[in-house]
């Protein structure tokens, strides 16, 4: 007599067991996310809304970190300053990254994994010591003014080349270069090589190859781009510290200086939660454009 | 405009390509008449798809020269020319609907709003796509896509439409249908069409003349029938349709026919004024066989065989039959007039063909010419 097959299903335990296994599964990635992320994000929360002096301690609930933040004229000349200077960053890096993506995705034949890995390969370096090469390359005695000098075009060092807000923009430009390029040319890869013949038989020049084609469908790279990069180049203080020198001051400094200078935790929370949720609005308005193409 | 240029005609003048060492198009010359539907056909790698390319401008020839409409052409941008290209892979924007698929060759040229709402519709019309026009391409089938593709070339009235290949990605039925479809649009539109292809069923049904190529060289620029009928070497004649070789060592010859006896009354006898029993091929039409039937004509081949497949195809009856002198051939007999069962496999048969049906192909593999002057019946 053939046994009739009884379904697992049938037992509550092991039922509930398997429903359950998802949740397990989700358990130890849920776990890091909440130490590492949404612990210290409370820690910051709680204490924006904290007095601190420079004694580190602390008393009672208070609104001032936020309101500060709003009404002083200082924080509105930095917030100024460092939209200005990371705004012309982003732009400069993707003038910069849309052509290298278009040559490294199309033209570059066999030496498209070799560019892609050199691009990766540049951030290898450490951040600091890059950015010190900088200051070696655009001081008074560095290595720009000494050629400037030699060939005889100039009688006194450039000053304006370091410890200005060029010298900030230049070295923001030059940092993620790479993280902007490689979005944007993963979403060049996804266009297929025959539309640029397609259009070239109807006509098109470089220009309209440009606007109409390789534009609107890199645009989901580009947003992504924009995402990956406007944030960082937005709240670094590495770079404005070491080659911005006094006038040009950047918020990512603000909040160094509240913390580890001025002991304002309190403000120095706020100000990161103010520019976390600065952030926050950017990154969401960039991906619903990006996907802007694929609508219906 | 020189002299002798007419709308659509497009002059091919001993080009050449080379890509480092290969030789991909070897001095080929065609002419092709304004309005003519022109294919290219051959294997993969005979040089069909370059030369097309060279025609629209995606490639630049190594030698000799690309005339379109009486202009020398050849290292035009594809652009400034004045044909339109229809790719194999379709080649749509995906980002835009039909309407702006079809549209973006004539805003490139500046042409005025109104008169693009015009011609778009018009050429949507003669592609029978008129009600998708805000569709995308990710909403269509192949076939939608390709007509699309097809409307977009159209709509910038060019001298000459060039096509890689369309077909090749659609279902056999839809394959038919678009076949009919392109003749119907060429002769609605009489614009110059020159097809690639290397299916020769294809090239056959839809053709006014088609240039066969092998390995970069043109063997043969006819109509379908000359091409089938009087092909000009062994290639073009197995390329187009099916063909037989037999094997012929001429005994004797007899009024220009050679003559090979062979047992129980067989012979092979062909047109082959060769003189001295040289052997020969000969290529016969598996239509000219006959199985069930006598065939016409004075001089008529007859040897025994068995038959190794009956393939039945409604219409007509393909055998496979392999003949006492080894080579084995395919038949084709019409089913009408077939009286009786279907013979089956293993049965003995008698294959006949009237002797001049066959043409002889020589050492070179060129089809004879002494064929012609064969005693008429």
């Amino acid at each position: 007599m053939v046994e009739l097959a009884v379904p697992r299903s049938r037992n509550l335990a092991a039922r509930l067991a398997r429903k359950m296994r998802p949740f397990w599964f989700l358990c130890s990635p849920m776990g890091v996310i909440c130490a590492l992320f949404v612990t210290p994000l409370i820690i910051l929360v709680v204490m924006s809304f904290q007095h601190y002096s420079i004694y580190n301690t602390q008393s009672g609930f208070t609104l001032d970190n936020f309101r500060v933040l709003f009404t002083d004229p200082i924080y509105r000349g930095v917030a100024k300053d460092t939209i200005m200077m990371a705004t012309t960053a982003m732009v400069i890096q993707l003038v910069i990254a849309l052509p290298l993506s278009y040559f490294i995705a199309f033209r570059a034949g066999r030496w498209e994994l070799p560019l892609l890995l050199l691009l990766v390969l540049v951030d290898e370096l450490n951040p600091i010591v890059r950015i010190y090469a900088w200051r070696m390359l655009l001081g008074r005695e560095g290595i720009i003014n000494d050629f400037l000098g030699w060939i005889g075009l100039i009688d006194h060092p450039l000053d304006w080349l370091l410890f200005t807000k060029f010298s900030v923009i230049l070295v923001l430009s030059t940092s993620w270069v790479n993280y902007t390029a490689l979005p944007i040319y993963a979403s060049m890869k996804a266009i297929s090589p025959h539309l640029f013949e397609a259009a070239a038989d109807l006509g098109a020049g470089v220009f309209t190859r440009w606007r109409r084609i390789v534009i609107p469908l890199a645009a989901p790279g580009i947003f992504i781009a924009i995402i990956l990069v406007y944030i960082p180049l937005f709240t670094d203080f590495a770079t404005p510290g070491l080659v911005g020198g006094t006038s040009s001051y950047m918020l990512g400094n603000s909040v160094a200086d509240l913390m580890l200078t001025t002991g304002d935790w309190g403000g120095g929370a706020a100000l990161s939660l103010v520019l976390l949720g600065a952030m926050a609005i950017i990154s969401v308005v960039a991906y619903f454009l990006s996907r802007l193409n694929q609508l219906d | 405009m020189s002299a002798g240029a007419r709308t659509g005609e497009i002059i091919v003048d001993q080009v050449t390509k080379e890509f480092g060492d290969l030789r991909a198009v070897d001095h080929a010359t065609l002419e092709i008449p304004g309005g003519e539907f022109f294919s290219m056909l051959g294997p993969s790698g005979c040089g069909k798809t370059t030369t097309l390319r060279m025609i629209a401008g995606f490639e630049e020839p190594t030698a000799g020269r690309i005339i379109l409409e009486g202009r020398d052409v050849s290292y035009v941008r594809p652009g400034k020319r004045n044909v339109n290209m229809v790719f194999q892979a379709y080649g749509l924007f995906p980002h835009m609907t039909v309407n702006q698929n079809v549209a973006f060759g004539l805003k490139i040229k500046h042409v005025p709003r109104s008169e693009i709402g015009e011609r778009v519709a018009e050429a949507l019309r003669t592609v029978r796509m008129d009600e998708l026009a805000d569709r995308r391409p990710s909403q269509m089938s192949g076939g939608q896509q390709q007509r699309v593709a097809l409307a977009r070339a159209l709509v910038n009235r060019p001298a000459a439409l060039l096509l890689d290949e369309p077909l090749g990605a659609l279902d056999l039925k839809l394959r038919k249908e678009m076949q009919l479809e392109l003749k119907r649009i060429h002769a609605t539109t009489g614009t110059t069409f020159v097809y690639v292809t290397h299916d020769q069923e294809e090239a056959l049904t839809m053709s006014q003349r088609i240039a066969v190529m092998k390995e970069g060289v043109v063997q043969q620029v006819a109509t379908p029938r000359e091409l089938y009928e009087r092909p000009a070497n062994a290639f073009v004649a197995g390329f187009i349709g099916t063909s037989n070789v037999i094997t012929l060592k001429p005994d004797a010859e007899r009024d220009g026919m050679g003559i090979m006896n062979l047992s129980d009354g067989d012979r092979i006898c062909a047109p082959a004024g060769l003189g001295g029993g040289r052997e020969v091929k000969i290529i016969v039409r598996p239509e000219r066989m006959r199985v069930w039937g006598d065939p016409d004509g004075e001089r008529v081949s007859r040897v025994h065989g068995t038959i190794a497949e009956v393939i039945y195809l409604g219409s007509m009856t393909q055998l496979i039959i392999d003949l006492k002198t080894g080579e084995r051939v395919t038949v084709h007999e019409l089913n009408d007039d077939l009286k009786g069962a279907l013979p089956e496999i293993g049965d003995p048969v008698l294959v006949q063909w009237a002797a001049d049906s066959g043409f002889v192909i020589d050492d070179v593999g060129a089809v004879n010419v002494a064929r012609d002057a064969a005693t008429p019946e």
